[in-house]
């Protein structure tokens, strides 16, 4: 019947048209190319990298934060701890920028490797912190947690640099070497207070490094992704 | 010189009170601005000196300015800022009488970030074309925040309210310097404010209150989008109608199934409306109907009760017309007695109120007053009300009593069956007059399915049912009585017998055969045992049927007189 086909017809054109307008209203929408380098090429952009790896960061410090900051409201009320925390973070051997001048002054090579020896410094204290923590009288659950947390991301972190710098500097040597931790006597000793200092010290310097590998990746981000114009 | 312990005594005045370190603040993470309240001056003036070392150093340094930050604070410059390294700060009041220190504050200046609230807030209405309309907040960073190299990283709060409204519409904006809010009423002012927040630190003050009224004329909605959305949808609805027109009924009748009414086969409704009875029944007929002999489930025996004594008002049922009732009937075909012919059916059926256009074979008598009573609460073949499950038979219900118009047979005593059929039509029609008086008299459950009632069981009764249901009956004029049977029970009228009876089946040429009805208690009805043929009446006023020979097997039967009416003419 010919006004059977002629109103089917006219019903797919509108649904057509249906469909097109939906298509030019949803003008939001914005695809990431998966391989920006080629087809043949398929790598994670150097972009979503950064991106990446300013987002673990970021987590990481917000977890040693409060981490520290529930020690602190916990164990070390009144006990005056924070005097015997000057100067003692195994890091700080290593010559990190201390302002902003500074860091900016500081060519991103140096940055990223002082960045992946920070990273590789904390493997082994965050690994046994978690030990400790876990063996700790009344061991809070917020502390442990973190520790846990902080000691898996700050893995992926690392992973996560080694790849900018494999891509930002090609054929870079990474066997920098990396302060080395030592204080796991101190966490173990038997002396409450002592021990107890021993671990206000090692939070105290994780929430600081923490706070230093953000801050060089977000200088890096925007100096190298965003051309200084973030 | 030394201090006379005994003059501060009696003049009054001591050292100083300890000062407190109340914060520190760093809005850039550049520099940053100490604080503190100073105590009890003891009396006399008082300077107020800062002093810090750095962590991993011990030299100490004063505040190198005190004037930047107001009263009693210090500033660090950018020069004397370091990230990452503990501040160890004391106060120091100093007067005459002596020199009184904080406690130390130790300070990281990561840790203390707070900036100024942002910059330059502008509030703007825009009107675009063919879009909706919206307000366009502009800000900056706050000032020393270097965002730019991504030193400082920043978010933003907005909220904004109309004047008088209590809650605030709050916007989260990560790191962009612009918003735009839709859906703002029209002739309100609205209030807005701004704050912002480092990735990691503390929260800016809320800047001052920027306000702006939206004109009263401030479309809210854009007209344009409203348009195509009406215009789509009128097109979709008359879409809608179209596909409903061409498949209409297709799409009712799958939305609404249609009631199934009664369906009988080979009834054919046109010709109904256009009154040609004869080829409905016809029809109908040559569907099965009447009953064949393999429908005798359907159908029950039936007996012939007489009374010829009253031989008042029985007009021949046939086509002969008289005023006057009385004229014995015929049977021509049955090999009954022969005596049946006293009731007419055709008398039955006047008392029915058969009407007058009525193209049956037999006409109705005027007959004699007698006739003339309506009120013979004679019931004939019920129109079935409902058809039961049950065996369909019709049942016939005589109530004799105050028929004294009626022929029957003068001592109640003798045998109750009154009526005499002269063939189903007029069967038919009695019941059809009858329906309408005194249905609600019938046991419901005993109600028939004679085949030709089914006319009527399209639920109509009256009139156009009664002549339906004539001419669905047998066309021929043979005659055979048909005496009612009594019945047992009387579910109404107590003092007024009511006989049922049975159709067992009509046969070809219009005999009934009659079941007595009381198979009930019999059991399972005989079947196929017409009684058809009256062998004789018995004294006490009893008739007897045997079955018609023509028919099956005979057997006798004997029915006794239930009751009798007492007010049997």
């Amino acid at each position: 019947m010919d006004s059977k086909g002629s109103s089917q017809k006219a019903g797919s054109r509108l649904l057509l048209l249906l469909v097109v307008s939906n298509l030019l209203l949803c003008q939001g929408v914005v695809s990431t190319p998966v391989c920006p380098n080629g087809p043949g090429n398929c790598q994670v952009s150097l972009r979503d990298l950064f991106d990446r790896a300013v987002m673990v960061s970021h987590y990481i410090h917000d977890l040693s934060s409060e981490m520290f900051n529930e020690f602190d409201k916990r164990y070390a009320q009144g006990k005056g701890f924070i005097t015997m925390a000057l100067n003692s973070c195994h890091t700080s051997s290593l010559p990190t920028p201390e302002d902003k001048e500074q860091a900016q002054q500081t060519h991103h090579e140096v940055l990223m490797s002082l960045i992946l020896g920070l990273l590789r410094s904390w493997n082994d204290p965050l690994y046994h912190l978690v030990t400790e923590v876990r063996g700790m009288k009344g061991a809070p659950d917020a502390i442990l947690s973190r520790a846990i947390e902080i000691e898996e991301e700050n893995k992926r972190l690392l992973e996560g640099m080694e790849m900018i710098f494999g891509q930002v500097i090609p054929g870079a040597k990474e066997t920098e070497p990396y302060p080395v931790w030592s204080g796991l006597p101190s966490l173990q000793t038997k002396d409450e207070d002592a021990r107890y200092s021993a671990f206000y010290n090692l939070l105290h310097c994780l929430r600081r490094d923490s706070s230093k590998i953000d801050t060089y990746l977000k200088l890096l981000n925007c100096r190298i992704i965003y051309n200084n114009n973030c | 010189g030394t201090e006379n312990p005994a003059s501060e005594v009696e003049t009054g005045q001591s050292p100083p009170e300890k000062p407190k370190l109340v914060k520190c603040r760093s809005p850039g993470k550049e520099t940053f601005t100490c604080w503190w309240e100073p105590g009890a001056d003891g009396g006399l003036p008082t300077n107020y000196t800062l002093t810090y070392h750095k962590e991993g150093e011990t030299l100490i340094h004063e505040c190198p300015d005190y004037k930047t930050g107001g009263p009693n604070s210090c500033y660090f410059s950018k020069k004397h800022t370091s990230i990452w390294k503990m501040y160890v700060i004391t106060v120091n009041a100093i007067n005459q009488m002596g020199i009184s220190s904080s406690d130390p504050l130790y300070v990281d200046v990561t840790y203390i970030v707070e900036p100024e609230p942002p910059a330059n807030l502008t509030l703007e209405l825009k009107h675009p074309e063919d879009r909706k309309p919206y307000l366009w907040i502009k800000w900056s960073p706050p000032t020393m925040t270097d965002v730019k190299s991504g030193w400082f990283i920043i978010q933003y709060e907005i909220r904004l309210k109309p004047e008088k409204a209590t809650d605030w519409e709050t916007h989260f904006t990560p790191k962009q310097t612009q918003l735009k809010i839709f859906n703002l009423y029209p002739g309100q002012k609205y209030l807005v404010q701004i704050r912002c927040k480092p990735d990691h630190g503390y929260w800016s003050e809320w800047s001052p209150e920027s306000s702006i009224q939206i004109p009263n004329d401030f479309p809210v909605k854009d007209t344009s989008m409203w348009i195509f959305v009406a215009i789509l949808s009128a097109v979709i609805c008359l879409i809608m109608v179209w596909a409903v027109a061409l498949k209409g009924y297709s799409m009712v009748t799958c939305i609404l199934p249609p009631v199934p009414g009664p369906k009988i086969k080979g009834f054919d409704v046109h010709l109904l409306e256009k009154g040609k009875s004869e080829e409905l029944l016809r029809a109908l007929e040559s569907q099965d109907f009447p009953p064949t002999s393999d429908c005798e489930d359907l159908l029950m025996e039936f007996i012939e009760v007489d009374d010829c004594e009253d031989q008042q008002l029985m007009p021949r049922p046939s086509k002969e017309h008289t005023e006057q009732g009385v004229k014995p009937m015929h049977l021509d075909l049955d090999s009954d007695s022969g005596r049946g012919s006293c009731d007419s059916p055709s008398l039955l059926s006047e008392k029915c109120d058969e009407p007058q256009a009525h193209p049956s074979k037999f006409h109705t008598p005027e007959g004699p007053e007698k006739l003339e009573n309506p009120e013979t609460n004679l019931t004939c073949l019920q129109a079935p009300q409902s058809t039961s499950g049950e065996g369909k038979i019709p049942y016939f219900l005589a109530n004799g009593p105050k028929s004294s118009t009626w022929p029957f047979p003068q001592p109640p005593s003798l045998y109750s069956p009154r009526y005499s059929y002269h063939n189903i039509a007029d069967v038919c029609e009695l019941a059809l007059g009858m329906a309408g008086t005194t249905a609600t008299s019938l046991d419901q459950t005993d109600q028939h399915a004679l085949k030709a009632s089914k006319t009527i069981e399209t639920g109509r009764e009256g009139k156009a049912t009664k002549q339906r249901e004539s001419e669905g009956c047998s066309s021929k004029p043979d005659q055979d009585t048909v005496w009612p049977r009594p019945q047992d029970k009387t579910p109404l009228i107590s003092a007024k017998p009511l006989e049922y009876v049975e159709i067992h089946k009509v046969s070809q040429d219009g005999v009934l055969a009659l079941f007595p009805k009381q198979n009930e208690k019999f059991g399972a009805p005989e079947a196929s045992k017409e009684y058809s043929k009256v062998s004789r009446v018995t004294d006490s006023n009893i008739l007897v049927l045997v079955p018609d020979p023509q028919a099956q097997n005979l057997t006798l039967l004997e029915e006794p007189a239930k009751k009798a009416p007492p007010a049997l003419p």
